[in-house]
């Protein structure tokens, strides 16, 4: 018994300090572990949120696109020439007949002559919507309003080229075809 | 816890643990004491048994060794490589192609993003869904949004139970898909309530490109079209297909569970987006010459139809206009011999336009001047017939200019005797002038299926061929080489070579403009302005055959022409060309239209009858767009005829 307890003091009073010793060693690799298992999540949290973000972000992107492509082709649409030529026969425009140019000095080159008087056959291929007849309605009050305002010059130059006696509307569309090919500064 | 004191007296008993084998021992080496007294003989030598151990560990490690040599050694690039095909996925990263666009910069073809909608019909059996008419129901449901009948969609669906995949709609806008996206929502929050099964779950989409033109078929013809494949199937799409597609890149990133492995190595070649292309073509004048020539061969019921404009200043063509045309959007519904340029496609007899080449070389030759009195009896013998003009007529007494103005045949034929000594100097002479002007070769535009025409070397102008030459007939031509005959002229007689493409834009949005175009000179100066000034009369002229061409205020010249045409299905003369070729302002010129209708059938079928208005209505409108003024000075009106004796 007692060169037991002899033994085991002597092996308690080796362990003890060296106890003593390991125990901010294993702090230690606690401690790293512990920090490198809290950064690890930290960075995958990290990483996630950002392809979230990222995911996020090219979705909205791909959304911006469509919308844009969407919204040009649609200007594109109204842009096109025929959809224009549809829209202007539907406020009650015809197209130019002759050019005429009129310069900043008031002559008039080329001879001016009604617009719609028949010789130019533009006729558009089947309008759409609202037949041509009711759209030439409000055309003659606009027309009308711009004569005096717009193209003074002209009608001198117009009247005796060709008189037209035509029906009730068509005098009132003269002057329009004028203002149109009318380009005073780059005709020349 | 070491240092606690308290943890000792527990650590005690190890040594007292110890102890216990110490007693147990006793008993147990009398036992064996006691076997190796009864057999002494059993307990043999271990040194066989740790030989055959060892042997046996020996063998097993080598096996490991080798194994192990053949799959890190031997076989481990193949192992790499065969590892790598699942961790690293490649991506195609699709180069975005090119616009191509009018000289102002207005888009004529473009690329939007698209999707395929696709479904998978086996998640619509009866057995997987637990109910019937599944399919039924999603064609009902997908019907209105992909515009298409529900049955379409419904067979589309049965056709195949089995199959993981079917496409539904090609190409469809993303607006398509988000409603498609609604509805999906709906249907599976349906099924959710247990108020009916997600007949929409196996509804997919397939990201696409599409090209699409948004002015529809305007300048179809030049423009092209792409097809199913994403390339170039006609036209500028197809002879700048390389420049406007541009160069796919390449993804490949490390992947895991389907998703990239954030850290792991990514390997990205980007794409090199394709060059726009700008055209030299005039959005509003193409628009207003395609316009005019569908009216004109819709009225005339005439086969097809053809009009070019042509700045004669820099050779650039504005407009060049098919009829009948396509929809390059809408493929599936287009007629396939309208797909195609015909205006540089179709090779035919020009007729009386082409005598302006005839009087330029008489002229140049100096062999007559424009009032050279000529004889015009109403037939003329040549090789074996007879030939006559468009009308019977008494002899007339005609200037060199009225030949052209009343588009003579016979007249043209004496003229063109004149250009030599005898006949076949006289045809050597003719054919390097039609040489000359771009007759027989290629116009240079490179654009694909390009006819460059037939003119046959005067060798072998044999029999009446060598008259009919010099009227136009028995030579071939397309409308754009017509159009850069009376460019030349109204050029002051230095021809041009026609453009299509003003220039590319690269990617790095840097505008590289295309090759100045080569200049040569064909006819003097002075010789371009005479027939300038005899062209006028066809026009102006009371007897002249282009009346109908005339623009008050304008001085235009111009030549109408109506040939026999060669029935391209049987190659026997059938029907007619009915032509009108001019420029304007005549003195100052500055634009060339050339209007070409084939086999009118309705009406008249006389070039200044049908195609005088074309020439009109698009020179008008190019005018008017370009903002030329008329010069404003007087026609010479030089004299048709001439008093006999």
């Amino acid at each position: 018994m007692s060169p037991a307890a002899r033994r085991g003091t002597r092996l308690g009073r080796l362990v003890g300090p060296v106890g003593a010793r390991r125990t901010p060693f294993v702090l230690l690799v606690v401690v790293l572990l512990g920090s490198g298992l809290i950064s690890l999540l930290l960075l995958n949290s990290a990483l996630n949120q950002g392809s979230f973000e990222l995911s996020r972000l090219q979705r909205k992107t791909t959304e911006l696109t469509d919308e844009q492509q969407a919204l040009q082709q649609e200007v594109d649409q109204l842009a096109a020439p025929d959809a224009l030529e549809r829209r202007a026969r539907e406020l009650g425009m015809v197209p130019g007949g002759n050019p005429a140019f009129l310069s900043p000095d008031g002559t008039v080159r080329g001879q001016p002559s009604p617009a719609g008087d028949g010789t130019v056959a533009y006729r558009a291929p089947a309008p759409a919507g609202p037949g041509p007849r009711p759209a030439l309605l409000p055309a003659p009050r606009p027309a009308a309003v711009r004569a005096p305002a717009a193209a003074p010059a002209p009608p001198p130059a117009g009247a005796p080229a060709r008189p037209v006696p035509p029906p009730a509307p068509a005098p009132a569309l003269v002057p329009a075809p004028q203002a149109v090919p009318t380009t005073p500064t780059s005709g020349r | 816890m070491p240092q606690n004191p308290g943890a000792r007296p527990p650590r005690q008993p190890g040594p007292a643990r110890r102890r216990v084998p110490e007693p147990a021992r006793p008993p147990a080496r009398p036992a064996r004491l006691k076997a190796a007294a009864d057999r002494p003989l059993r307990l043999g030598s271990p040194r066989p048994r740790l030989r055959m151990v060892g042997f046996g560990l020996t063998l097993v490690l080598l096996v490991f060794t080798v194994r192990l040599l053949q799959v890190q050694a031997f076989d481990a690039s193949a192992y790499a490589a065969r590892a790598n095909v699942n961790r690293y996925i490649p991506v195609t990263l699709a180069a975005e192609r090119g616009t191509v666009t009018d000289r102002s910069g207005v888009d004529l073809a473009t690329t939007v993003d698209a999707y395929d909608i696709t479904a998978a019909p086996d998640l619509l059996t009866p057995e997987r869904i637990k109910t019937t008419g599944a399919a039924r129901r999603a064609a009902a449901l997908l019907a209105p949004v992909l515009g298409e009948r529900p049955a379409v969609l419904e067979q589309k669906l049965t056709a195949n139970p089995k199959s993981k995949y079917v496409v539904l709609a090609r190409r469809q806008p993303p607006k398509v898909w988000n409603r498609i996206k609604e509805l999906k929502k709906a249907a599976a929050a349906r099924a959710q309530r247990k108020e009916g099964a997600d007949v929409l779950a196996g509804v997919n989409r397939e990201p696409h490109s599409k090209r699409v033109y948004p002015n529809g078929g305007l300048a179809a013809g030049i423009l092209g079209f792409v097809n199913a494949e994403g390339r170039g199937g006609g036209g500028i799409e197809a002879q700048f297909d390389r420049v406007l597609a541009g160069q796919d890149g390449k993804l490949v990133y490390a992947q895991s569970g389907g998703r990239q492995v954030p850290t792991g190595d990514v390997k990205e070649q980007p794409a090199v987006p394709g060059s726009d292309i700008e055209l030299t073509i005039d959005r509003d004048i193409q628009w207003a010459a395609q316009n005019a020539i569908a009216r004109q061969v819709q009225e005339s019921a005439a086969d097809r139809g053809y009009v070019v404009v042509q700045d004669n200043r820099t050779g650039e063509i504005l407009a060049m206009a098919n009829a009948p045309g396509y929809d390059p959007n809408d493929l599936a519904h287009a007629d396939s011999d309208a797909l195609g340029n015909a205006a540089l496609q179709d090779a035919y007899e020009p007729g009386s336009v082409s005598k302006v080449m005839t009087m330029a070389a008489v002229l140049e030759e100096g062999a007559a001047t424009p009032a050279t009195h000529v004889e015009v009896p109403n037939r003329l013998p040549r090789a074996d017939r007879s030939f006559a003009d468009d009308v019977d007529h008494p002899t007339w007494h005609l200037t060199l200019n009225g030949v052209l103005a009343k588009s003579s045949n016979i007249g043209t034929i004496l003229a063109a005797e004149q250009l030599g000594k005898d006949q076949e100097q006289a045809n050597q002479v003719l054919h390097s002038y039609l040489r000359k002007f771009g007759i027989g070769e290629p116009t240079g535009l490179g654009f694909p299926g390009e006819t460059p025409g037939i003119l046959a070397p005067p060798a072998k102008w044999q029999g009446s061929r060598q008259y009919t030459i010099p009227f136009g007939q028995g030579l071939s031509l397309n409308a754009v080489q017509a159009a850069s005959v009376y460019s030349t002229i109204a050029n002051g007689g230095e021809r041009i070579r026609p453009t299509l493409v003003r220039g590319t834009k690269g990617p790095d949005g840097r505008f590289t403009p295309a090759p100045v175009p080569e200049r040569t000179r064909v006819i003097s100066d002075r010789t371009a302005r005479e027939l300038a000034t005899m062209l006028e009369s066809v026009v102006d002229d009371r007897e002249g055959t282009g009346t109908k061409a005339k623009i008050p205020g304008y001085r235009v010249a111009g030549k109408t022409g109506t040939s026999n045409r060669v029935d391209p299905r049987t190659g026997r003369y059938h029907g007619y060309t009915a032509s009108f070729a001019g420029f304007a302002p005549a003195d100052q010129p500055r634009l060339t239209v050339y209007c070409a209708i084939q086999n009118p059938t309705k009406g008249s079928y006389f070039g200044g009858q049908i195609c005088g208005p074309v020439y009109k209505q698009v020179m008008e409108f190019a005018l008017k767009t370009l903002q030329v003024p008329p010069s404003g000075t007087q026609p010479p009106r030089l004299p048709v005829s001439y008093d006999d004796e």
